[in-house]
């Protein structure tokens, strides 16, 4: 398909949850393949038990949001999958551009509540985006370890090594280990 | 000598093989000088293979030099004929991008450590031993030699830094 000769009429985001199981991806992309829909942009993966797909959709003719809706509830009726639709407006099409750093931050220690509200707050207010997240409860019943996985793209002004010391007071109070390293894709 | 088009994915060269060159004539010179301007005009390139321009020809340029991943050492600009990796050494992922692959980045293992004897623009057999982003570089661009992209090496999602194991 190309992008600059297409312009897309319809824009949706599709998000589907289901107890997980071979063939989700492929009921749900069905759907779409039969109705004229694009996958423009999307992200999945198995959630505990469940398979969650996040997907932005377009179609080339006006399209309306109750056919679409129409469609899936024939699926989810039929394998008991979950699924929401949102029509997108034109400030949310375009990706934001990535400018500045782009980081990994791994944060590791022993599970307590408030560690991925503690850090992403530390970075929301210094204006950091993220751009990926990951959590996971691993270790075993009696030393549960909570392990938070994100990547952010730093804001003017902010290095990696600034970043570390900025977590140096969070890193005390929760006592979990906090690492920030640079990822930089580079161009070949 | 004039910047080249770096043609993109799906254009069929990239996935064809290039052919050996035998020797070096001035269209060669003129190839090696069009792949150096290519490179120069790109922002932050510092490689380009002769198929990126439309040449199935063995032939690439590397220059780290610039880049501030290779601090440590380069060789400033290799141009190579005929590369091949005579021995390679450990490993480390980097998330790569290609201008032949716009848009799109991903984690890619290579080798730390590798050797590669190539000819050079004098038509002369040399040996160099690169290392840390060189060594990237140069295994990046001499996959396109072979009709390899970025895309055929990925070893991860990028939310795939700590995938969900089965141990069973």
């Amino acid at each position: 398909m190309n992008r600059d000769k297409v312009k897309h009429l319809a824009h949706f985001a599709v998000t589907i949850i289901s107890k997980d199981r071979p063939g989700i991806v492929a009921d749900t992309t069905e759907v779409l393949f039969r109705l004229g829909c694009n996958i423009e942009d999307s992200s999945c993966t198995m959630l505990g038990g469940d398979f969650a797909m996040i997907l932005i959709v377009t179609h080339e003719k006006p399209f309306s949001k109750s056919r679409l809706s129409d469609e899936f509830r024939v699926l989810q009726e039929r394998t008991g999958l979950v699924v929401h639709l949102r029509t997108l407006h034109e400030d949310e099409i375009a990706p934001v551009k990535d400018e500045g750093e782009l980081c990994l931050i791994s944060v590791y220690g022993s599970d307590q509540p408030g560690i991925v509200y503690r850090v992403t707050r530390a970075l929301a207010d210094n204006m950091v985006n993220i751009t990926d997240l990951n959590t996971r409860l691993i270790g075993n019943k009696d030393e549960p370890v909570y392990v938070l996985m994100l990547e952010a793209i730093l804001p003017s002004g902010m290095t990696v090594e600034s970043t570390s010391e900025m977590f140096e007071t969070l890193r005390t109070e929760l006592t979990v280990e906090i690492g920030v390293r640079a990822i930089t894709p580079v161009s070949l | 000598m004039p910047v080249q088009k770096i043609l993109t994915f799906p254009h069929p060269l990239l996935k064809k093989r290039a052919n050996k060159v035998d020797r070096i004539d001035n269209s060669m010179k003129i190839l090696a000088e069009d792949l150096i301007d290519t490179m120069k005009a790109g922002p932050g390139s510092v490689g380009v293979a002769a198929p990126q321009i439309g040449v199935s020809l063995s032939a690439c340029v590397v220059d780290v030099s610039e880049n501030r991943h290779a601090k440590e050492n380069n060789h400033g600009l290799l141009v190579m004929f005929n590369p091949v990796i005579i021995s390679s050494n450990g490993n480390s992922v980097m998330r790569e991008g290609c201008m032949s692959v716009p848009d799109y980045t991903g984690d890619v293992e290579r080798a730390t450590d590798v050797t590669v004897r190539y000819m050079d623009l004098s038509g002369k057999i040399q040996t160099v031993e690169a290392s840390g982003f060189e060594a990237v570089a140069i295994q990046h661009e001499m996959d396109h030699l072979d009709g390899i992209l970025f895309l055929d090496r990925i070893v991860s999602l990028k939310t795939g830094l700590f995938r969900r194991k089965n141990y069973s």
